[in-house]
């Protein structure tokens, strides 16, 4: 008799799809996570004003030097003084890299982990992604195509509330959507001229995870439509952007199936090598240092893709004594990200007697990747997606000439209009990155800390160069004029807080972690649906495609278990 | 009616670091930081500083930068925000601000005050020369603190707390 019929562990992105679709299929779970607890209505400061705002919003400098050294220097535009309770403390939770080399492990621990602060651009993966390994010979096939996962996209878009429009894109599919935030003029404008001087390329609005019109079954979870605000990495009162605070944990509550223990690192999972069956999830208390073992007959890793691999890596057994379901010494491996770091910006003329109202969330529009999918001539393989948009370029924090009242009104005016686009683009998998837990450093808690060995490779560089020279091209097509393009500064790996790939899916057990049904192929119980199942990374941001799994490994999980094969 | 250097030298004697800006119609609740005044800016500092404000973001039909308390945000700002690497190069900008507007500059009268700093403002915007750094710096502070006001923001800003919809095209 076990404890629980399942143990999810994290309550993030895929962790709250986890919790829901196991609950709701019956089964009493439970959710495991390291952080600490958060209530909206507690922790979340979007309604604070500027004015009751300590220092600008701005964390103290030695306080930066003290415990965000790594956390603010690569997310400064998100993580606030009002707001840094959301992101951990370097000091408190320390990893390694291998000389030579940067890693960025942006972190939030708390009750739904990062999909409290993601910036909510939802894309689908496309046919393309599912076929580019296997076409260019790259790493390993995955072993599911778009048409598998394409019910599981509309499964979870419709629950989740995506904002989009339909744009009839086969490299970019269409899902189920919530009217888009419609396009400034300025951007319609964009979209004319580009789609005019470059056939093939669209500029579309971007498709994102927040409510504009609510259903029946979001409204029952105390959701509602987004206010235009922008305030979400601030929380959203709301409950309009989609995360597991607001959605998935709620709907696995309301079961009655959930349990929730906050503040429980799991060092490492029991292994029964007479069933062959994970029997055990070892904690250590984050605040009281006890030690506890909660069973059960399914597990599913939702931890993030480096913490899910560190978990398996520090489960060793005679069985597997590099790590629970690591024969294929796939664990770790592969970690994927995307870059960023190239784009252009300019002022857009014509749109002067033009503002706007309200405050747009999580961008404007999205030019869908076109290299290697209508253009053909590019000195790298895979390609990139951009994200922007175009609004008035209003107060410059007192960066405008002149002083006295003409000053003061021109801050009343929305000012010249300006275009800003960035490049997103895919990393490939290579084994050679990885993480690994070091061989000597640990956490206050004794665990391995870990080390990171990842680096970027040629196509990453050149492609990225590419974009930064499209960028340019496409801002100067549109008429733009005070063009700026900053040479390649590209992001550090882990930067774009995407991880991927660490226990990859795919058919052949000796290469890969996962099955088509992110199930270990080592241990039938155990499931991985965070981003450690990526066999690839594509270039869309990656959660709507984790959450689309995630349902689907646990439909599949929960009729295996009806059926006695776990 | 106060003139604007009756506030200026009311606030010079009065003021306090005050952590967060706070006003109520249009004047400023100055809460001092600690017992001896100023956390950040010495006297001298001060003056320059508040005079600068003053000019920058004058009192219109609207709150001006002394009205909602600026300065003495600022010098929380600085005490509070500030590393000590921050905090001596602020006050080597100060000083370098002083010296480019003229050891008189906080006794001069408002015409010559204003046209001075005109002057500055136009060399600093019309070169991207590190020599007016100091000045931008400060430009820039002033400018973020006042906007971060509830008048500032309000009244000056037409700034709506939740919005409630998007609307992306309206005409001025």
């Amino acid at each position: 008799m076990t404890d629980f019929d399942a143990i999810v562990v994290g309550s993030g992105m895929s962790g709250g799809w986890s919790a829901k679709e196991l609950c709701e299929r019956g089964l009493k779970v439970l959710v495991l996570e390291r952080g600490t607890e958060i209530k909206p209505e507690r922790d979340y400061v979007d309604q604070l004003r500027p004015w009751q705002e300590k220092n600008l919003d701005r964390i103290s400098e030695d306080e930066i030097e003290k415990h965000y050294f790594r956390q603010y220097p690569g997310v400064a535009y998100a993580v606030k003084e009002s707001n840094k309770h959301f992101w951990v403390k370097d000091d408190e939770h320390p990893y390694e890299t291998v000389e030579g080399t940067q890693y960025d492990w942006l972190r939030g621990y708390h009750t739904a982990g990062r999909s409290i602060m993601w910036s909510r651009q939802s894309y689908r993966m496309g046919p393309q992604d599912f076929t580019a390994n296997k076409e260019e010979g790259v790493a390993i096939d995955w072993p599911v195509r778009y048409d598998e996962i394409k019910p599981w996209y509309d499964y979870v878009e419709e629950f989740a509330g995506i904002a989009g429009n339909k744009d009839g894109l086969e490299q970019l599919p269409d899902g189920v959507y919530q009217p888009a935030f419609e396009l400034t003029d300025a951007e319609k404008s964009f979209k004319s001229k580009i789609e005019t001087a470059f056939p093939g390329r669209n500029v579309i609005a971007a498709r994102i995870a927040h409510i504009t019109q609510v259903t029946e079954e979001q409204r029952a979870l105390g959701r509602t439509n987004c206010q235009s605000q922008n305030r979400c990495h601030f929380g959203c009162s709301f409950k309009a952007y989609f995360s597991s605070l607001h959605a998935t944990l709620p709907a696995a509550e309301r079961t009655g199936n959930m349990t929730i223990v906050h503040n429980a690192i799991v060092q490492s999972l029991d292994y029964d090598p007479a069933t062959n069956r994970v029997s055990g999830v070892r904690i250590v208390d984050a605040v009281t240092n006890e030690h506890r073992t909660y069973t059960s007959r399914l597990i599913f890793l939702n931890a993030s893709a480096i913490a899910s691999a560190m978990i398996l890596l520090q489960s060793k057994s005679e069985i597997f004594p590099n790590g629970l379901a690591n024969s294929s010494d796939q664990v770790g491996r592969n970690l994927m990200d995307h870059i960023s770091g190239a784009g252009a910006s300019g002022i857009v003329h014509g749109f002067d007697n033009l503002k706007v109202f309200g405050r747009r969330p999580s961008g404007g529009i999205y030019i869908p990747r076109y290299a290697n999918i209508t253009e053909n001539d590019k000195p790298y393989t895979r390609g990139f997606g951009y994200q922007g948009g175009a609004s008035p370029l209003g107060n410059a924090g007192g960066q405008l000439a002149g002083i006295g009242k003409s000053f003061k009104e021109a801050h009343k005016a929305p000012g010249p209009w300006r275009i800003n686009i960035g490049a997103f683009g895919e990393q490939l998998p290579n084994p050679n990155n990885r993480v690994t837990l070091h061989p000597t450093k640990t956490d206050k808690w004794g665990n391995p800390q870990a080390l990171f060995n990842v680096s970027y490779g040629e196509n990453e560089h050149t492609m990225l160069e590419e974009a930064r020279k499209d960028a340019v091209a496409m801002l100067e097509a549109a008429g733009c004029t005070d063009i700026n393009s900053n040479p390649v500064n590209l992001t550090v790996p882990g930067n774009r807080i995407h991880e991927m790939g660490s226990a990859r899916m795919g058919n052949d057990p000796t290469n890969s972690v996962l099955n088509k049904w992110c199930q270990t192929h080592d241990v039938p119980n155990l499931f991985i649906t965070d981003g450690a199942f990526m066999t690839s990374a594509a270039c869309q941001n990656p959660s709507i495609s984790y959450m689309a799994f995630t349902a689907r490994a646990c439909d599949y999980a929960v009729k295996k278990l009806e059926e006695n094969l776990l | 009616m106060h003139t604007r250097r009756d506030i200026l030298q009311g606030m010079i004697i009065s003021i306090g670091g005050a952590p967060l800006l706070s006003a109520c119609g249009g004047v400023a609740q100055i809460v001092p930081s600690s017992e001896g005044g100023m956390r950040f800016f010495s006297n001298e500092e001060l003056q320059l500083v508040s005079r600068v404000s003053d000019l920058i973001i004058p009192r219109t039909e609207t709150p001006g930068a002394l009205d909602v308390n600026v300065p003495g945000f600022l010098d929380g700002l600085m005490a509070e925000w500030a590393s000590a690497d921050t905090q001596r190069n602020q006050h080597r900008n100060l000083r370098e601000l002083g010296m480019q507007l003229g050891r008189d500059f906080v006794e001069l009268d408002e015409a010559t005050a204003e046209s001075r700093l005109t002057s500055l403002d136009a060399q600093a915007f019309d070169t991207s020369a590190s020599q007016y750094s100091a000045y931008r710096s400060w430009k820039g502070m002033i400018t973020q603190a006042y906007f971060a006001t509830e008048e500032g923001r309000l009244q000056e800003q037409q700034w709506v707390a939740v919005p409630g919809h998007w609307d992306p095209s309206v005409e001025i």
